[in-house]
Order: structure tokens, then C-alpha cells, then sequence
């Protein structure tokens, strides 16, 4: 296919950095280094003519491949739907290469998209080098995974949060921040105004989630 | 006594504020200096409920996130999960798809202008856009039932085909028989028939439209040269769609990297010159009339090949529900297939469509389970919200609600 | 029947009345009242989320609400019906409280789609307000997701009735 030629080019341009590139379902996909990411993204903008920064994803792998029923041998038990509450991970800060950042480019003049993947440093907060002097689309799209995700992008000249409430404590989209949230809003009569209260509800799985072989 | 300059909050409730739009002006007389959209005031945490559904179940949060054009929306997703499942949809199926999506279209560009029309002082204009939207409201619930959100796209196909007949105004004590007559003439077939004469009748109504506004020197007084934008920052900001054509660059994506029918299409791609909201008003009158010729293409082309509008793999689609009661087989593919879903294998995928607004995009990562891992929604409208402060400075208070027109934001795709 | 029958003005004790009910030339009132109140109900334009769509469309030309006297007004200050019309989220509570405070009694509000009925398809959600009556007092429930112009139409219809067999005046 014509993406996976432009795929190899960009190795051959790029292969004075350390990437792995790979063919994913739609999109060639290269995985960079965090401390090479701003120079590759000038390499990639300029020499490559990827003009257009299009999205900003911050994926956390924390349960990732984790399942709540366990389905290779028969059970006679089944499962019990909506009897137990969510599993929610505890917060867990050994876990490696939790934390990745997945930038969707497109260049309008040689008509080619590509994916580039980075994992955020270990430390805490993770950190990411900012882009967005590279493509300004970057500004908002960065702030919004900061918010959701709680990734500090470096040298970003306005990080703050951007869908979450005011005041908001906690990253939502972490996977060890609960569905439900912490914190829900009700009017006080007494007071006068709205305030926040202990969430009321929880939310039990109805369908488990199981990993299944396609040939099954 | 010292100058300084007035900080004024615009919105959330707000009737030009299109939603729930909250702008912290910084005003300097009448004219804006900076500008601070705060959004998330209908944040709904979409992406993260998305996660404890199985696939097919979130295909219905698609729909309310752009919600004044569904269908593209669901066929964004349900692009992306076909990639990583691998399979196709077959030919009618795609028809299908390709007409609904320019009727999709044809709605999105009516409430925008309508909307854009009331806020700059046109108020008769909405009257008229939603009168045709009723139509094609009409066609939508013909198809799946809702008039708004469908839930008609599957991952495979189409859920059920388009149906022999349309529903019909009844006569009762208020309105006569005759008068119900004249009201049915176009329901007298099938959809396929409501949906041609609709496209008979829809040029002439643009046409009307554009009688009343694009020489209008009030409407040009209060568009041209506002909100101008360059190529090159146009790229650097990250527009799609008409915000982007309307600066002048080719780009549109059923041309440049087809997906469906489009490439056996015959249409145009309509761009601007200057960039300004005149332009873009331009442009999307025009993908109006596009839109409609495709229409056209594709009820030709569904009246002459009849055919499956889902794939046979019992995996993905529910089994018709006469077998259903009968066999032992299709209860169980039928009990799977609604409450468990089907497994994606690993991997991550992003696909993008045409939307009316712009690239919609949807970013699927799967680690192999029946629910996904990661989803993620590019709005179009987000990437156009974060420049409203460089199109706005030095403009004036009111050209800010003009702006705010042309960008064509719908706040269920900007916060999701 | 009874209540009426004693309030005809056979007993002059206003302790009388007050214990038995309003009496005819109230409930003449309470219905000329009600009348103007039910015929021209103006609601503020709150739609946040998809049912503001199927709001415009019951405004718009097929599904004509001016026929029943309701016509949008920008201002709560000039309004006298709330049409709570989409998902209510935390960080806008403050400020639909806000706007309810501001309108001038007698006030009703009309929750409109099931996410303003009780948080809807995204009841599980961490940012969002499970039905707007948690902040505001609600009087009709319109269901649906969304409910289509007939059947929001139809919750205006409801709130009439609700308005009419409410006894103003007697109750002071």
C-alpha cells in the first residue's frame, strides 16, 4: 500500500533518531523517544511537510488486558450480573510505561497521515514536551489531556484545566478514578446555593468484560 | 482616575452563546482584546462511560455528540471498529451510509444557517431551514425510528433496509380528507420517493435563501473581512472542513483519502478565496447543492441494485428475529450478540470522516476485549473553538457573535 | 360541591370559608388567573444539549408553539416557564440556579429528555447532575431521549392542566 512506502521513507529520513515504526490498521505509526520528541516533530513538520496537527490522545495502559470473568475453561456458574460494584485499581506508582501520548498528524500536500507514539517520563507528574510551537492546534488539545489525564506537557504557556469543573480534584480518564466520580452536586435550601456531596450511586457491571479469540 | 479595560462575561445562558458557551472578554471600549472561551460546561465524560459498554451500546453516544448531524457521527465509530475488525460492509450497505451522510449534511448546513441568520438579525431565515429539517427529520425516523438520534449504523452494515412505505397524515376533525391528500403526494411510496422529490424541490429553496442573504449588503456589511484567516495559519491552527476550504485550501476528504461510495461519485468540491465568514458562508451553500446532486447519484444507483445492507458473519449481526424464535442457534447468537458483543482483536486505529463541520475522527484502541480500552473523539468544532481568540482580536463585540456563527460549533462535540 | 354550596354566601364567617375552601367569586377569579397564565406561558431559552434542537423544532413551523402563546424569551427576568432541555452537568449547576433565582414568581419548570429527568444515558457518569430536580424544583417530566416536538408539546399541554387546577388565589 501506498502509506507503507511513505512509512519507510519517513525511517530512512528520520534514522539518525532512535524510532520503531509500524504498519497499526489504518495508519503508518512511529514510536519516538520522549526526549527526541521535539526535534523529530521539527523534522516531521518541516522536511516532511506535516502541516496539520489534528489530535492529542493520552492513553493510560494501566489494566490494560484486564478482564472481570475469566472465560477459557466452562463454567457452571456463569456470570452474576449487577451483583458486585466496579473493581477500581488502586493508584499504582511503580507501574512502567503507564502513560502514552499518541499525536494524529496529516500533511495536506503529500495527502499522508501518521501516528506518532510517546510514552511520558516515570516521574510524577508524567511529563511530555510541548508541540504547541510547533502547531499551535496543540495548545487546547494539550490542556485537555492534562485535565483528563494528568500529563504535564512542558513549555506549554497556559496549562490549566479545560472540561472538568472548577475546582476539580483528580484526573477522570485515569483508569484508578472511579465512573461515578467522588463528588456530586446538590442545592442546599439552608445555604442557598449548590454544593458538592459524596456520590450516592455505584455502578455494577451488567456485561462482563472478556477478552475473547476472534476463532472462537 | 485610571483606564483600564472591562472584563465582560458572555454566556453560559446566552441566545447567540449556541449552547452553553462561556467567553471571558477583555474589551477595550467596544473592541475585543483578548478573548477566553471557558467550555466543559456540557461535559459529559462520554469517552470514559464508553469504556464499561460494549462496543454497539456506545454507538447511540456517537449521535448526541454532534447533535444536529447524527448519522456522521456513528459512522465515524463504526469506520473505526470495521478497521480493526477487518471486515466490510457490503456495496448497498455503503450507499445507504454515503445518502444518509449528505442528507447529514444538508441538516447541519441548514440549522448553521439558520442559526448563523438569527444571530446576525435574519431572523425569517430559520423559519425556512427548519421547515426542510422537518423533511428530512421525516426520513430519519422512516429509516430507524427516532428523529434524531438513529443508531442506524452498524459495525458491518446498516441495521435494516430502507422501507416500501412512509408514514402518512391521517385525516381527522380538523383537517379534511382533501387536504390530507395534498399533504401525502410525497408519501405515496417509498422512502426512496420522498427522498427524490425532496431533492427536486431542495435547489429551488437555496436559491431562495440565497436571494435573500448573498447580496444582501447588510449580510455582506456584516461578514466580509471578519474573521480572517490565512492559509497557512489555518493549517497551523488546525481547521477542517469549510473553515479550511473557505481559506483556500483543497482539501476534503471524500476527494483526497475516499472511504465508502464517494470515489464513484460524481461531485465538487466548492472553495473560498479570502477566508473571511462571507466565504465560508459561500462554501457551505454550495456543499448544500453538492450535497444534493450525491443524493440523487445514490437513490439511482439504491432503486436498480437490491441486496444484504449487513455482512453474514453471525459474529456482528443480530439474526433476524423470526429465526430467532425458532432456532436454538440464533437465540444464542441473538442473547451474545446484545448483551456480551463481539471481541476486537488488539490494536489501535484512528479514521477520520468528512464531517459537515470538519474531520471527525475516532481514535479506538483495543486490547482485545468486547468493550473498548480507549476511545477518543476529535471534534472538529474544538479545534475551531481555540482560535476564536486570534480571529476575534480587534474585532468588534458584534462581530464576535459572527464569528462565533461561522465557526459552526455544537457544544455536544466540543465537551463530549 | 359541598365546600361550593356553603361558600355561595350563605355564611359570612371568614373562618368558615378559610376551613371549608375557596368560595364562587374566587374560584371566578382563580380561573380568569389561571387563564391568562396558562395562555401565555413564556419560557427562557435553556437548551444545553440535543432536546434544545427538538425544542426549536416545536418553535419552528410544523409543531408551532406561538399558537399556544409561548414564545422564547432571552431573559429570565421576562419569563415565567423554565424548559430544562439537556443534560445538566456539575459546573453548570451553579448557574441554572442562578437563573432560576432571577425569574419572577409564579414560575415553572418543565424537565425536558431523560438526561434532565434523572441523568439519563449518562446517569453513571461523574460530571453529571442525575435530573435537574437535585437544584431546582421540577413540575413536569417529559420523557424521551429526546422527546419529540409532539410529546414536548404535549408536557406544555400537561403544565397548562397543572396551572389550571391550581388555586391561585385561595391559596394566596
Amino acid at each position: 500500500m501506498d502509506s507503507k512506502t511513505n512509512l519507510e521513507s519517513i525511517v530512512t529520513k528520520l534514522a539518525v533518531f532512535d524510532i520503531e515504526a509500524s504498519m497499526n490498521q489504518s495508519n503508518p505509526e512511529i514510536k519516538v523517544k520522549n526526549d527526541q520528541l521535539i526535534e523529530i516533530a521539527h523534522a516531521l513538520k518541516d522536511d516532511q511537510s506535516f502541516e496539520l496537527l489534528l489530535d492529542v490522545i493520552a492513553v493510560d495502559y494501566l489494566t490494560f488486558g484486564d478482564v472481570d470473568w475469566k472465560t477459557n475453561t466452562a463454567t457452571n456458574t456463569g456470570y452474576s450480573r449487577a451483583v458486585k460494584p466496579t473493581i477500581i485499581p488502586e493508584i499504582d506508582d511503580t507501574f512502567e510505561d503507564r502513560f502514552a501520548v499518541f499525536y494524529q498528524l496529516l500533511s495536506v500536500s503529500t495527502n499522508q497521515r501518521l501516528t506518532v507514539k510517546v510514552f511520558a517520563s516515570e516521574s510524577n507528574p508524567p511529563t511530555v514536551p510541548s508541540v504547541v510551537d510547533i502547531w499551535s492546534s496543540a495548545d487546547w488539545f494539550e490542556r485537555e489531556a492534562f485535565d483528563l489525564m494528568g500529563i504535564h506537557f512542558e513549555g506549554h504557556p497556559d496549562l490549566r484545566r479545560i472540561l472538568t469543573d472548577y475546582g476539580f480534584i483528580g484526573h477522570p480518564f485515569r483508569k484508578d478514578f472511579p465512573t461515578n466520580g467522588n463528588l456530586e452536586v446538590v442545592y442546599d435550601e439552608e445555604k442557598g446555593e449548590v454544593v458538592y456531596q459524596p456520590v450516592s450511586i455505584t455502578t455494577r457491571p451488567s456485561v462482563p468484560r472478556v477478552i475473547r479469540d476472534q476463532d472462537d | 482616575m485610571t483606564e483600564s479595560n472591562l472584563k465582560l462575561n458572555f454566556g453560559p445562558q446566552h441566545p447567540a452563546a449556541h449552547g452553553v458557551l462561556r467567553l471571558i472578554m477583555e474589551m477595550d471600549g467596544e473592541v475585543i482584546t483578548n478573548l477566553d472561551p471557558h467550555i466543559g460546561l456540557l461535559h459529559r465524560g462520554t469517552e470514559k462511560l464508553a469504556e464499561i459498554k460494549p462496543y454497539n451500546h456506545s454507538i447511540g453516544y456517537m449521535d448526541r455528540m454532534d447533535y444536529v448531524s447524527m448519522m456522521c457521527c456513528e459512522h465515524s465509530y463504526v469506520l473505526a471498529i470495521e478497521s480493526l475488525l477487518e471486515i466490510e460492509p457490503p456495496k448497498r450497505a455503503q450507499y445507504i451510509r454515503v445518502m444518509f451522510d449528505e442528507i447529514t449534511r444538508i441538516m447541519n448546513h441548514l440549522l448553521w444557517l439558520g442559526a448563523h441568520g438569527l444571530d446576525i438579525g435574519a431572523m425569517a431565515l430559520f423559519l425556512y431551514c427548519f421547515r426542510e429539517r422537518e423533511d428530512l427529520y421525516d426520513a430519519y425516523e422512516a429509516v430507524s425510528g427516532a428523529r434524531m438520534h438513529a443508531t442506524y449504523y452498524r459495525p458491518g452494515g446498516v441495521y435494516r433496509d430502507l422501507p416500501e412505505e412512509m408514514p402518512r397524515y391521517e385525516a381527522n376533525k380538523f383537517i379534511s380528507e382533501k387536504k390530507v391528500k395534498k399533504l401525502n403526494y410525497n408519501r405515496e411510496g417509498t422512502l426512496l420517493d420522498f427522498i427524490e422529490d425532496f431533492t427536486e424541490r431542495f435547489p429551488s429553496l437555496v436559491d431562495e435563501y440565497e436571494t435573500l442573504l448573498t447580496d444582501n449588503r447588510i449580510w455582506k456589511q456584516r461578514t466580509v473581512d471578519i474573521g480572517v484567516v490565512n492559509p497557512e495559519r489555518a493549517m497551523q491552527l488546525g481547521f477542517t472542513g469549510p473553515m479550511l476550504r473557505g481559506s483556500g485550501i483543497e482539501w476534503d476528504l471524500r476527494r483526497n483519502q475516499s472511504y465508502e461510495v464517494y470515489d464513484e461519485l460524481d461531485f465538487l468540491i466548492p472553495i473560498g478565496v479570502n477566508g473571511d465568514c462571507y466565504d465560508r458562508y459561500l462554501v457551505r451553500i454550495e456543499e448544500m447543492r453538492q450535497s444534493n446532486l450525491i443524493i440523487q447519484q445514490c437513490i439511482k444507483w439504491l432503486r436498480e441494485n437490491k441486496g444484504p445492507v449487513m455482512i453474514e458473519d453471525h459474529k456482528y449481526r443480530a439474526p433476524k428475529r423470526e429465526s430467532m424464535k425458532h432456532d436454538m442457534e440464533s437465540l444464542i447468537y441473538h442473547f451474545k450478540h446484545f448483551t456480551e458483543g463481539y471481541s476486537v482483536p488488539e490494536g489501535n486505529t484512528y479514521k477520520a470522516i468528512e464531517h459537515p463541520k470538519g474531520e471527525f475522527g475516532v481514535f479506538l484502541l483495543s486490547d482485545g476485549a468486547n468493550k473498548p480500552y480507549r476511545l477518543k473523539v476529535r471534534a472538529p468544532s474544538f479545534a475551531h473553538l481555540a482560535a476564536i481568540d486570534e480571529m476575534s482580536k480587534g474585532h468588534m463585540l458584534a462581530d464576535v457573535v459572527s464569528i462565533i456563527g461561522t465557526l459552526d460549533i455544537v457544544f455536544g462535540e466540543i465537551d463530549r | 360541591m359541598e365546600q361550593r354550596g356553603i361558600g355561595l354566601g350563605l355564611n359570612t364567617d371568614n373562618d368558615l370559608i378559610d376551613q371549608q375552601g375557596a368560595g364562587f367569586i374566587v374560584t371566578s377569579v382563580d380561573k380568569l388567573v389561571n387563564w391568562a397564565r396558562t395562555g401565555s406561558m413564556w419560557p427562557v431559552t435553556f437548551g444545553l444539549a440535543c432536546c434544545a434542537i427538538e425544542m426549536m423544532h416545536a418553535g419552528a413551523a410544523r409543531y408551532d408553539t406561538d399558537r399556544f402563546g409561548v414564545i422564547f424569551r432571552p431573559s429570565p427576568r421576562q419569563s415565567d416557564v423554565m424548559i430544562v432541555a439537556g443534560t445538566l452537568v456539575n459546573k453548570m449547576a451553579p448557574a441554572i440556579r442562578k437563573v432560576y433565582d432571577q425569574m419572577a414568581e409564579p414560575k415553572w419548570v418543565i424537565s425536558m429528555g431523560s438526561c434532565a429527568n434523572g441523568g439519563g444515558y449518562y446517569h453513571h457518569s461523574y460530571s453529571v447532575v442525575r435530573g435537574c430536580d437535585q437544584i431546582i424544583p421540577v413540575d413536569i417530566y417529559v420523557p424521551g431521549c429526546p422527546p419529540t416536538s409532539e410529546a414536548l408539546i404535549n408536557g406544555i399541554i400537561e403544565l397548562q392542566e397543572k396551572i389550571k387546577n391550581e388555586e391561585s388565589i385561595a391559596n394566596g
